[in-house]
């Protein structure tokens, strides 16, 4: 199943599969660790719209909502 | 002979700066820009090299004013140290290997070794080293670790021969990353922990308080501390003897020693008193703001090397975006508290003309500076804590109200927050002292010359009258609207240069507690002063600047008329 990063549930992970995003966007995304193929899960989220934070590499990265909107996960079996 | 430390941010880099040079480093603005670098000196056998500690970038594609700095630095230098987080090798690769596009001889430091170790990262430096064609050298920056080698191997600084497209550069990274490293699950450590729970939503805000909280109790306690302990002997041991010889030398009156020494108090020297230029100017600025500067710098450094300002703009982020900024915003502001010249200049962290004129124009009218607060405190000190926390709170809701409208009127993006959170880590005391002591540095020499200047031009408009015609100017305004006496105006314009005189001419005026509270937040309002006014004008331009001064007149009188209205109603 895909989805995007914001609607990936707490602690739910997925495979990065792509950006909806521009080059630049998507190029930082990419400096960030955050690519096609990486396993990424999700620690936190703030309340009311705020930041999420997730995990790549056991690194963890904080982003806006709209930015995680655009990073397109393939959501993982447990 | 250059050498330019490189690396992305968090990786150790201005640990092994400090490793590697002595004592003596300066920091200096970038020609045409506010961004600041700091370079020091490396003994290479018989050769001194410099060294410079270039701002942290994740790319050689900048997105923000810091990494274009550090994108045209590469041309300067002869060698590059490009440092490199062990922990995090994957994501660090990437500038690697852009810098190896560069064709600068090159040494890679693998720092975080001793990290890498625990957490299970095993990477085989020697085959690294093959893949890149560059020396690379384990490091614990923290330890010392490999940093002799580092610097034995910087001659075999090599261009490497690994060439890329940079289509082709994250493949070729996941080859490299395939072939050297082997992770072993661990364990959550406590840090890891701990790392969720500061982030966590609910959580989180408590922790920050708390520690908000801590940092607070810390700088005050300790600021007063060294004051009466250590700056007001060390003033009376070896500054007053100085000041008495002057005054007696010039007579005890005339003009000069007004302007110098100041007023006798029964017959003798008031540090704290007398204003003059030489006794409460270098007195007040020196021996009791630069205290709680020194402490306050302290705590947010150890913060920021711990990693807990990423934590803490994860958490206020969803409020600053209300305010036309995002979350590493409040980075600026707190800076702001210590002083509002640093604060002003690390707006360049932001990306966009509409955030830095949002977050400086906020820094400059709202957040107090230490000797705002310390006035402020002097102040209201009788008229006790409600008195404090009603100027306070009034400021604070003030700086939500005015960034929401700044926010509402500007025009322009505000990106949204995207930033890596390092893990915990132990500061090195060395870089921790060596940051506090440029941060206080960036007081002394940029704002405590404007300092002294406003002393000497408060006491030269006095003796030209000039104080005296804006006093009669501006009295309706300041009685009718503010419902402060007509005697207020003087104190009031003169605060703009001098805030410790401003503290002494309204404490004789018997202002009731609505006065007080009222002609506090005004002092904090308007610009904080010279320096800050300097600092604004080369971060915004003269247009932004006349903007932000004409969103601060408006805001001054908006704010003292309600507040003055609200107090009243409130029955003070
Ligand atoms: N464990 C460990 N911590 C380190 C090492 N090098 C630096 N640190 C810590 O990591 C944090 C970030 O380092 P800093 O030099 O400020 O990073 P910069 O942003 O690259 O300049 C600080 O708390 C340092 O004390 C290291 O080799 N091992």
């Amino acid at each position: 199943m895909c989805k995007n990063l914001a609607e990936l549930g707490k602690g739910e992970s997925g495979e990065v599969i792509g950006f909806d995003s521009g080059h630049m966007a998507s190029r930082r995304f990419q400096s960030m660790g955050i690519r096609p193929g990486k396993i990424i899960s999700r620690v936190s989220s703030q309340l009311m719209g705020g930041p999420v934070t997730v995990s790549v590499d056991g690194r963890q990265t904080a982003m806006g909502r709209g930015m995680a909107a655009k990073v397109k996960v393939k959501v993982l079996n447990q | 002979m250059r050498i330019l430390l490189m690396g992305s941010p968090n990786v150790g880099k201005s640990a092994i700066f400090s490793r590697l040079t002595g004592t003596h480093v300066v920091a200096s603005n970038y020609p045409g820009t506010t961004v600041e670098f700091t370079r020091g000196h490396l003994k290479m056998g018989e050769e001194t090299a410099e060294l410079i500690d270039v701002p942290g970038a994740y790319t050689l594609e900048p997105t923000n004013r810091a990494e274009e700095v550090a994108v045209e630095m590469v041309d300067e230098g002869d060698v590059i140290v490009n440092v490199v987080d062990a922990t995090n090798l994957e994501r660090n690769l990437y500038l690697t290997l852009q810098l190896l596009q560069t064709g600068k001889p090159m040494v890679v430091a693998l720092n975080m070794w001793d990290e890498a170790l625990e957490h299970g990262i095993n990477i085989d430096a020697e085959d690294l080293e093959k893949h890149l064609g560059v020396p690379v050298i384990p490091t614990c920056a923290i330890s010392g670790e490999g940093v002799k080698s580092l610097t034995d191997r910087l001659e075999e600084a090599d261009q490497g021969d690994l060439k890329v497209v940079s289509e082709d550069i994250w493949q070729r990274i996941g080859e490299i990353i395939e072939d050297v490293q082997h992770i072993e699950y661990r364990h959550p450590t406590f840090r890891q922990v701990l790392s969720h729970a500061t982030v966590h939503p609910l959580i989180g805000p408590f922790i920050a308080m708390l520690v908000l909280f801590l940092s607070f109790f810390f700088v005050i306690h300790t600021g007063e501390w060294l004051i009466g302990n250590v700056m007001e002997p060390a003033f009376e041991l070896a500054w007053e003897p100085v000041t008495v010889w002057i005054s007696a030398a010039l007579g005890g009156e005339g003009f000069i020693h007004g302007v110098l020494i100041g007023d006798l108090i029964e017959g003798e020297i008031d540090m704290e008193n007398s204003f003059g230029l030489l006794t409460t100017g270098l007195f007040i600025p020196i021996a009791v703001i630069l205290p709680f500067i020194f402490c306050f710098y302290f705590i947010l450094s150890l913060l920021e090397d711990i990693g807990y300002l990423p934590r803490l703009g994860v958490l206020i982020d969803t409020l600053m975006h209300r305010m036309g900024l995002h979350g590493l915003s409040i980075v600026p502001m707190m800076l702001g508290l210590g002083c509002n010249v640093p604060g002003a200049m690390a707006g360049r962290i932001l990306e966009t003309r509409k955030e830095r004129f949002i977050a400086l124009t906020l820094v400059s009218i709202c957040v107090p500076c230490m000797a705002q607060i310390a006035m402020v405190a002097g102040l209201l000190g009788d008229a006790g804590i409600t008195g404090l926390a009603v100027v306070f709170m009034t400021l604070l809701i003030l700086w939500v109200a005015l960034g929401v409208s700044m926010k509402y009127f500007l025009k322009g993006e505000t990106p949204e927050i995207l930033v890596d959170i390092p893990p915990y880590r132990l500061p090195y005391w060395k870089s921790l002292v060596k940051k506090v002591y440029m941060r206080m540095k960036g007081f002394v020499r940029e704002a405590l010359p404007y300092v002294l200047l406003g002393v000497f031009l408060v006491q030269l408009l006095y003796t030209l009258g000039i104080i005296a015609l804006l006093d009669r100017a501006f009295t309706p305004v300041v009685q009718t609207l503010f419902g402060l006496p007509g005697t207020a105006v003087g104190p009031l314009i003169v605060g703009f240069l001098r805030k410790d005189v401003a503290v002494g001419m309204l404490a004789p005026l018997g202002l009731n507690t609505r006065q007080l509270i009222v002609a506090s937040v005004i002092l904090v309002i308007y610009f904080p002063c010279a320096a800050t006014f300097v600092v604004l004008f080369k971060e915004l331009g003269i247009r932004d600047l006349l903007k932000a001064s004409g969103v601060m007149i408006v805001v001054v009188t908006v704010v003292g008329t309600g507040l003055n209205a609200l107090l009243r109603i409130a029955g003070l």
